[in-house]
């Protein structure tokens, strides 16, 4: 399908109905936004009132999002501190990609938290009062100085587009020499980005009072899922966007390449996965083993199945670890889509086992109880507002900031400026 | 706005406000404390002053205050809820203190009154990243209503749901308020979770009055004040002589939870299959 597009775009050389395509993509995209907007003020105006969060489940769909918004960033981390810390310059390109997208998250993210506090008006609060002993505020401050990162990362990329240089170039040149701290910003995204991405699951691992979550590998297991899912976005975004716009060039070597770390990781995050769920069957601990018992044979069995294990981990092993298959573009697109969704639905499962099994306090019988969540309509459209947000970003991003384009090598560009200023 | 008890009271009634305790030394704390007043910005340094209601470390007060209640006694009868939202200004929608039916003994009816456990190490003041969840130093744990900024961590964390998120404002008159009197402390925003504060309002202003907490009705809490059967007990841990001291001695006790760790202040007796008049 996405050949046949293309091949009429080539074709019949008409410029008419690719511009369609991508208007009615941006319309798409508009009435969404404009939707979730919406929804987002009567959350703002009503109070969270208007979500069907409980005291029981007082964290749903946009914690979800967020969480997953987080993890599709990992790709930013990773491809930087290949780029430059292991000084695998080919994938430079691919790198940037990965920041824009990692900048795109991190903002999706903090769109989510914004909706998700009880007080938005008190944001600020998270960095003026600190209690270091939470993990929620080193995850504060993670998110915080990893969004600055991210931005200085970003800045050489618009720096670098076309426009910016021919309208404002003293600028431009500005934004492009930040490129210069590209290494320090690798190191220092890399130490955040571990201690976030971990830490998110260890928001969950360090309460006794859920002991589904109080496991302490929960943050072993985000850090390993964002390790697949956040490449896996870069490379099938990149891969996507080269179909549908001839302003994208891709060299496919490099996300096959790629694709085939992506196996490796979500064989090892399989095999962390394996021995978590299987150490749980042992003995009975109460709301535990319930919890574990909801995720395999109950309400979220066919999510932890199927979303999870099976399409999300299994299948895409086989995919991407054979090279066959994993050359095969749509098989590949198809495994690492397929990958983005195991993450996610890893999430929502993780996010939620531990808050739909509550253990009783009465001291003669501890016992499992069991509450039901499903988001309400205002809280479907604000996040699917997030989502169209995050789909824009990237969108313009491809058109205006030549964010998926294999061809440039803007670090050389860079050096032999550098060498011309050095001879001056 | 602010709703005052009686015309007396020389503590300010401010939710989560000590003005006694904010001046204490504290420790280790503290260290972190001066680094982010350091770092953060201008805005930072002119809300610093707020940010002292933090964490004590407990028991560098004089007391520490606990509670015992009789399950033997407790006949369920909810005086206790409704005197604790009226004392409180809790919304219809909350309960500070829920009375749960905990089964039989014999024939006997028994209940489980549950107010915030104000545990030693409790998981609600660990979590709090702004730390709107803090410990007094005599072990009440407080929240700082104008701190918090509602991501409801702690609500995920406490063992006992011992918290009430205000998912919407609470507006108009209290129905369990009654014409005669004014509920003791401000009623909090939408967007915060509550709990049970041990009536802190109540011992603060009594003990600034000379009266004894756990003996004089003013300086006790109010479900213990209230309960028709006696069934609950409060006072100073510290002090031997305290009823809750001499009921701890006399009778085996449990707490909730115990295997968690999290050390309540809240004591539990047992009903038994004879229980006394």
């Amino acid at each position: 399908m996405m050949k046949n597009i293309r091949g009429r775009g080539k074709g019949a050389q008409l410029r008419a109905p690719t511009i369609t395509l991508f208007q009615w993509w941006l319309a798409v995209l508009a009435v969404v936004m404009v939707l979730g907007a919406g929804a987002g003020l009567v959350v703002f105006a009503k109070g969270l009132v208007v979500t069907n969060l409980t005291d029981l489940v007082p964290w749903g769909l946009w914690i979800t999002l967020d969480l997953s918004s987080i993890a599709m960033s990992a790709g930013a981390f990773l491809l930087c501190a290949a780029v430059y810390l292991l000084g695998l310059k080919e994938f430079q390109p691919v790198a940037r990609t990965a920041t824009f997208v990692g900048l795109i998250g991190y903002s999706m993210a903090m769109l989510c938290l914004l909706l998700d506090i009880g007080r938005p008006d008190r944001f600020w609060h998270a960095w003026v009062f600190w209690n270091p002993h939470s993990v929620l505020w080193e995850v504060t401050m993670c998110i915080t100085l990893y969004f600055t990162v991210l931005v200085l990362e970003t800045a050489p990329i618009v720096g670098q587009a076309g426009w910016m240089q021919r309208r404002w170039p003293r600028l431009a040149q500005t934004l492009v020499s930040v490129h210069h701290y590209a290494p320090v910003f690798a190191v220092i995204g890399l130490g955040l980005s571990l201690l976030h991405q971990s830490s998110l699951g260890a928001t969950y691992g360090v309460l006794k009072a859920r002991p589904i979550w109080s496991r302490p590998d929960l943050s072993v297991l985000f850090i390993a899922s964002a390790m697949a899912g956040g490449p896996s976005l870069v490379v099938f975004v990149s891969m996507l966007t080269a179909r549908l716009t001839r302003q994208a060039h891709i060299k496919d070597e490099l996300l096959e390449k790629l694709s085939l770390f992506i196996g490796w990781v979500l064989v090892g995050y399989l095999y962390f996965r394996f021995w978590d769920a299987f150490s749980m069957t042992y003995t009975y601990l109460p709301g535990r083993t319930e919890g574990l018992t909801l995720l395999t044979s109950g309400e979220l069995a066919f999510n932890f199945w199927v979303g999870e294990i099976l399409l999300g981990a299994a299948i895409p092993i086989i995919l991407l670890l054979t090279a066959r298959l994993r050359r095969i573009p749509l098989l590949r697109m198809i495994a690492l889509a397929l990958v983005v969704g195991g993450v996610v639905a890893y999430r929502w499962d993780t996010n939620l086992v531990g808050q739909l099994v509550m253990l009783t306090y009465l001291p003669q019988e501890i016992a499992a109880r069991y509450t039901d969540y499903v988001p309400s309509l205002i809280e479907f459209l604000s996040g699917a507002g997030i989502v169209a947000y995050g789909l824009l970003a990237f969108t313009l991003g491809a058109r205006y900031l030549n964010i998926v384009d294999h061809r440039a090598v803007p670090e050389a560009e860079h050096e032999a400026r550098l060498a011309a200023a050095a001879g001056d | 706005m602010t709703k005052v008890f009686s015309g007396r009271n020389p503590v300010s009634p401010r939710n989560g406000v000590s003005e006694a305790s904010s001046k204490e030394k504290v420790g280790r704390r503290s260290f972190l404390k001066a680094l982010a007043a350091a770092v953060t910005a201008a805005a930072a340094l002119r809300l610093s002053q707020r940010a002292t209601k933090a964490s004590e470390p407990v028991g560098s007060s004089p007391h520490k205050w606990a509670m015992v209640i009789d399950q033997g006694k407790c006949v369920g009868c909810g005086y206790c809820t409704l005197a604790c939202r009226a004392h409180n200004d809790a919304p219809p929608s909350i309960s500070w203190n829920k009375v749960i039916p905990a089964g039989k003994v014999g024939n006997r009816e028994v209940f489980l009154p549950r107010p915030c456990q104000h545990c030693e190490h409790a998981p609600c003041v660990e979590v709090c990243m702004v730390g709107a969840s803090y410990h007094r130093a005599d072990g009440i744990v407080m929240m700082d209503y104008d701190k918090c900024i509602g991501c409801r961590y702690c609500e995920v964390a406490c063992p006992y749901g011992a918290r009430a998120f205000n998912w919407e404002a609470f507006t108009g008159p209290n129905p369990v308020v009654p014409m005669w009197g004014e509920p003791e402390v401000e009623r909090r925003p939408r967007g915060v979770p509550e709990k049970c504060s041990f009536c802190y309002q109540r011992i603060d202003r009594g003990l600034a009055l000379g009266l004894k907490p756990g003996v004089d009705p003013e300086a006790t809490p109010a479900c213990v004040v209230a309960c028709p059967m006696k069934a609950r007990a409060f006072g100073d841990l510290n002090d031997p002589e305290s009823e809750v001291s001499r009921l701890l001695a006399a009778h085996s006790s449990y707490r909730l939870r115990e295997d968690l760790g999290t050390a309540p202040r809240v004591y539990y007796l047992p009903a038994r299959q004879e229980v006394s008049g």
